[in-house]
């Protein structure tokens, strides 16, 4: 019986499961050659991943960031919009007036999304707080912005200090979504909101995760993290 | 419970988020780009294509489904578009690279950058450069990959196998 190279290479993939599998695996462990092949297969598979691996940790040209910040900046058009600029709109928004009911015309579908959410922000008398289970702390504490898979639950939307200098993370899943900051104890919650994927709807599922970097603006001391100092900070911890 | 007096910022918020999910995906994209690109200024400039287009058919992205499939897809499409389209170019640029690396006593700096896994993925045909990027570089499945580039998995699967047995034979037996 013999086994094809595209069997082969599908096993050393890991894409073979049930039957084929046994099939393939029982032909290598009575064939070294074809142990070989698997092995030079994934010597190859291992080098090229670490070949392109670098690009992931360069810094992205800004002329294609600023394909993606500032298109959607409806405020005041400084040039600068976007969300990962968020310590501007916040300063801004501090410099205005909080006008409640403030009728802001051509944005009201939105509005009426914001107002349909539910959001909870951890008061401040809460001293003991409390932390993020062990599943949730892992993915805060492992996970970078540029590296995660874009399905990954739950999925870090980014990353930013906030006013005493503690590193913080948003974040959303299926289940919930929230921003937790780093302390001496753990990943302590500072906000908790809804889900952000895969809930009932789309605009749901927009106001969510909208609202969770909303409030991170409001939080944020600065701008938030590049990948890189991200990384940094993921390397020292989060506690520097 | 928050107050949550209605403000233009939270209205920003919303209008980017699918830039912000783009924008998460710049590095990865930027991988790929390279990748079949053959050289970082070719990709980034495939990247900025991408980017682009996919902004003008946002709508046509499906919430819930993935987005860094759907960006690949639109890449990839770009990228064969644009071989196609300007083929006399792409041998000559080929060619080039081929005559600088056996010419060259490597004093020119951007042959630096050009290894030997550069040279031996530029000699692959596109079909099997990008079935070998997906999977081995991207790390996605043999059915996602053969999503991306919209062909059967039988087919991604055997332009795997020779993508990988030309590599191999390029790059010296061993891998």
């Amino acid at each position: 019986m013999s086994i094809s190279p595209e069997e082969l290479a599908a096993y050393a993939d890991g894409e073979l499961a049930n039957d084929a599998l046994a099939r393939v695996a029982a032909a290598i462990a009575a064939d070294p050659d074809l142990l070989r092949q698997v092995e030079v297969h994934r010597a190859l598979k291992a080098r090229l991943s670490g070949h392109f691996a670098p690009i992931l940790e360069q810094p992205v040209p800004d002329r294609l960031k600023q394909l993606l910040v500032g298109t959607g900046d409806v405020v005041n058009g400084d040039g600068k919009g976007g969300v990962i600029d968020f310590a501007t709109a916040s300063a801004r928004q501090r410099a205005r007036p909080r006008l409640p009911g403030w009728n802001w015309g051509g944005v009201a579908i939105a509005a009426s999304l914001v107002a349909a959410l539910t959001f909870t922000t951890m008061g401040s008398r809460d001293s003991t707080g409390s932390y993020a289970g062990a599943k949730l702390a892992h993915a805060l504490e492992t996970q970078l912005v540029a590296t995660q898979p874009s399905d990954a639950q739950p999925r870090v939307m980014l990353s930013f200090r906030n006013g005493v200098g503690e590193f913080c993370r948003a974040y959303g899943s299926s289940k919930a979504s929230g921003i937790a900051c780093r302390d001496a104890k753990g990943w302590r919650f500072e906000a908790l909101g809804g889900a952000t994927a895969n809930s009932d709807s789309e605009f749901r599922m927009a106001g969510s995760e909208a609202e969770v970097l909303a409030v991170a603006q409001d939080m944020a001391s600065g701008p938030a993290l590049s990948a890189e100092e991200e990384a940094a900070a993921r390397a020292s911890g989060w506690t520097d | 419970m928050r107050d949550h007096p209605f403000n233009p910022r939270r209205a920003k918020t919303l209008s980017t988020l699918f830039e912000q999910r783009v924008l998460e995906l710049l590095p990865r994209l930027r991988r790929f780009a390279v990748g079949l690109a053959g050289h970082p200024a070719d990709g980034d400039d495939l990247c900025q294509m991408t980017i682009e287009r996919a902004l003008s058919r946002r709508d046509q992205w499906q919430e819930g489904s993935r987005l860094d499939s759907w960006m690949y897809r639109i890449m990839r499409n770009i990228w064969i578009d644009e071989c196609r389209a300007r083929s006399r170019r792409m041998e000559t640029f080929v060619d080039e690279e081929a005559g600088l690396s056996v010419g060259s006593d490597g004093g020119q700096e951007a042959l630096v950058a050009l290894g030997d896994v550069d040279r031996a993925m530029a000699k692959l045909p596109e079909d099997q450069r990008e079935a070998v990027l997906l999977v081995m570089v991207e790390g996605y499945s043999y059915k996602e990959a053969a999503a991306i580039v919209d062909c059967p998995v039988g087919t991604l699967n055997s332009r795997l196998v020779r993508g990988r047995d030309a590599l191999v034979a390029l790059l010296g037996g061993e891998a």
